[in-house]
């Protein structure tokens, strides 16, 4: 009888009590305390310079977000990465996916780089419903799939080309050159049968003929026979795609042959690698390239931004670093404007983004671009890039960015055509 | 096509495939003495090339002066890892005509040079400016770079004195006699591994020379041998494995073939084309243009 009472009684308190914890839940949790994001990235592997890279900016802008008073609307919630290692390997990302999604419970997921794991593991967001946010991976496909939970911050592979044609046409109107002729020549992979591929397609649509199309072997020993090729066709443009190597042996090959041009354009590669401008020293002079930033855009936040993450890293600002660094931003601008850690919110406050420059957000106050809004595809619609040429600063080969003419650097023009 | 192309494209071939060759005459030498399949020869020529490199770097002088120093150093590297590392595995695969064992240790020591560079120097591609990077020689209208024609000189003179060596020295004639048969040669009193040890030696010596060929116009890196091994194979084995001529004729088609095609079709397929010339060798005859018919 005794025994019942006792029985009766502790069952009875422990009920109460854990009426009273879950009763007092709720209440505790009015705002989360904190946001998690899942970061997917490269951080071992071929690629983990780069992956390394976009941690560290990505760590540095959400420091800087929690540090401002974190998301307001949520009383103050913080921003919570975890980061997990995809290896540049597909199936090591969707694994990673699944995981920050169904064990960490993450709001949001951001990643991946490396092109051929964002495809995959956005399949995997698109499949919960979480959303997934690609800082930088260009291919184009990734935004093409009709899919709602992908939104691209970076501009697509495609756009790169369009942009080299934009530019040559401005130019050509503004200095009053005839271009007539152009040459495509391109490394034999993946990425330069692509870029010719869309090259191919603007030629015609802005009027050009093309004179020589013409795909080389990245390890080529020798590459002069590629350089006579250009020379007997004489193109008014020659457009480059490629790898480190093959563009200073290239480079050099022509100013050995005295190939001469009206305009000669780079796609980043081979030609952004800071050895390529150490290797061919004068050789690469009025050369023109496209990047997705630089340091030097007439951006007043990007000095001070730069030295504070060289000072704590030891080295410079990249464009693949910008835009993950910008993408923080994006997303601590969606999440305060859902008022919630809920995945599907979060997604609908990412649709309508519009985040300008000027409006004190520092991660997009340094793009070479205005406003991040994503069209129906989820692509950034305005990511925009710039085109740099090779010159000579005070006795110093530099990057100096020359178009598009509001982010050009202060007091430079492109010489075109050149000399 | 214009002829002025063709004669130019023809330049062009003959210049690369010069230094070509000069890349697989250490190769066939090798070869056609110690029957080994020297793995490691493009990581001699990668050796060769940061010798050279770096002999410039801190020195700044011209680049064919550091032979003087380039090319000993690769002698007794090449003495070296001969007399330490295959001669051991030779000596225990002695009843073997063809010792393939070795081939494992020479693709060892391949990996651990090339990691070794990348340990040391890192990834990037070095560049380094000479008094005669970049300058040309002009012909007329044709242009002869002047970098590539040093190295078609070089070339002729280094087979001139390699064919005077073989020929005329008493060590030459040793290391024919060790080259045709060793056990015949061991019992004349030949001493086979020291000749083993000299022809190594002169077979990266003469990579060593073709590292400061490519110097002034070609980038180095660790992995630079790799672009270069898998040609030196195709050149040895279209001109005759061992045979001296056959190198220097192997690497001139290979270089005519790049340079004369590649202004019809895509460059990238000229590779196909040398495939195609290389597999029609071989079935016409099999032991390559200069090769003689033996039974290894």
């Amino acid at each position: 009888m005794k025994k019942t009472f006792w029985l009766t009684l502790t069952s009875v308190t422990v009920f109460a009590l854990a009426a009273l914890v879950l009763a007092a839940l709720p209440a505790q949790a009015a705002g989360p305390k904190e946001v998690k994001i899942g970061n997917i990235l490269p951080l071992s592997g071929p690629s983990a310079s780069v992956g390394i890279q976009n941690q560290r900016a990505i760590e540095l802008a959400t420091e800087k977000i929690n540090a401002a008073g974190g998301i307001k609307s949520l009383g103050g919630a913080k921003l919570v990465n975890i980061f997990t290692d995809s290896k540049g390997d597909p199936n090591v990302g969707v694994t990673a996916a699944e995981q920050l999604i169904n064990t960490d419970k993450v709001s949001l997921v951001s990643g991946a780089w490396n092109s051929a794991v964002t495809l995959p593991s956005t399949q995997v967001a698109e499949r919960y419903q979480v959303p997934y946010v690609v800082p930088v991976s260009v291919n184009d496909t990734i935004t093409e799939r009709g899919f709602k939970y992908t939104f691209r911050i970076a501009a697509k592979d495609s756009w790169w080309a369009q942009d080299q044609f934009k530019f040559l046409d401005e130019q050509k109107k503004l200095t009053k050159t005839t271009l007539k002729t152009i040459a495509f020549v391109y490394e034999n992979g993946d990425w330069g049968t692509g870029m010719a591929k869309q090259w191919d397609i603007l030629a015609k649509k802005y009027g050009y003929q093309v004179v020589l199309n013409e795909a080389y072997p990245s390890t080529a020993s020798d590459l002069t026979p590629v350089v006579m090729k250009i020379k007997t066709k004489k193109p008014d443009v020659i457009l480059l795609t490629s790898n480190a190597a093959d563009a200073i042996l290239l480079t050099n090959t022509m100013a050995t042959m005295k190939v001469k041009a009206k305009a000669i354009i780079g796609t980043g590669g081979g030609h952004a690698d800071p050895s390529f401008r150490k290797n061919t020293g004068k050789n690469c002079e009025y050369m023109f390239d496209v990047v997705e930033w630089e340091t030097d855009l007439g951006r007043p936040q990007i000095p001070s931004l730069n030295a504070e993450f060289k000072k704590r890293y030891g080295y410079d600002l990249a464009g693949e670093s910008v835009d993950a660094f910008a993408s923080v931003y994006v997303i601590a601008d969606a999440i305060e404007r859902a008022k919630s850690a809920d995945p599907k919110k979060i997604r609908d406050a990412l649709a309508v983004t519009n985040l300008c420059v000027g409006k004190g957000k520092l991660g997009i106050d340094i793009l070479s671009y205005d406003c991040v809004q994503f069209d129906e595809t989820g692509q950034n619609k305005n990511a925009g890039i710039v085109l740099v040429q090779f010159q000579n600063v005070k006795g110093n080969m530099e990057r100096v960015t020359v178009y598009p003419n509001k982010v050009a650097r202060k007091g430079f023009k492109a010489i075109f055509p050149m000399p | 096509m214009d002829v002025n192309v063709i004669l130019q494209a023809i330049i062009n071939g003959l210049l690369t495939g010069s230094y070509y060759g000069l890349a697989a005459l250490g190769l066939t030498l090798i070869f056609g003495v110690i029957k080994v399949i020297n793995f490691a020869h493009g990581s001699l020529l990668m050796v060769g090339m940061f010798a050279c490199y770096w002999v410039i770097k801190l020195t700044g002088w011209h680049p064919y002066a550091t032979l003087l120093l380039v090319v000993p150093m690769l002698f007794f590297f090449g003495y070296a890892m001969q007399g330490i590392l295959i001669k051991p595995v030779l000596e225990a695969q002695r009843e073997v005509r063809e010792p393939t064992e070795v081939i494992i240790v020479t693709t060892g020591v391949w990996y651990i040079l090339d990691n070794l560079a990348l340990m040391i120097f890192g990834a990037e591609y070095r560049v380094i400016q000479t008094p005669i990077t970049g300058q040309i020689f002009m012909l007329g209208d044709y242009i002869f770079p002047k970098p590539q024609l040093y190295g078609f000189i070089t070339t002729a003179v280094t087979s001139g004195l390699l064919v005077w060596f073989l020929k005329f020295t008493k060590m030459g004639k040793s290391i024919r006699a060790a080259s045709l048969d060793r056990d015949a040669a061991s019992l004349m009193g030949i001493n086979q591994y020291r000749v083993y040890n000299i022809a190594f030696g002169i077979g990266a010596a003469i990579a060593g020379i073709v590292g400061c060929v490519l110097i002034p116009f070609y980038y180095v890196f660790p992995t630079v041998g790799v672009v270069f091994d898998v040609k030196c194979f195709i050149i040895v084995v279209l001109g005759g494995l061992g045979s001296i001529p056959g190198a220097l004729i192997g690497g001139a088609i290979v270089g005519l073939i790049e340079s004369i095609f590649a202004q019809y079709i895509a460059s990238t397929w000229t590779e196909l084309i040398v495939y195609v010339v290389f597999l029609a060798v071989l079935f016409i005859r099999p032991a390559g243009l200069f090769g003689e018919k033996r039974d290894w």
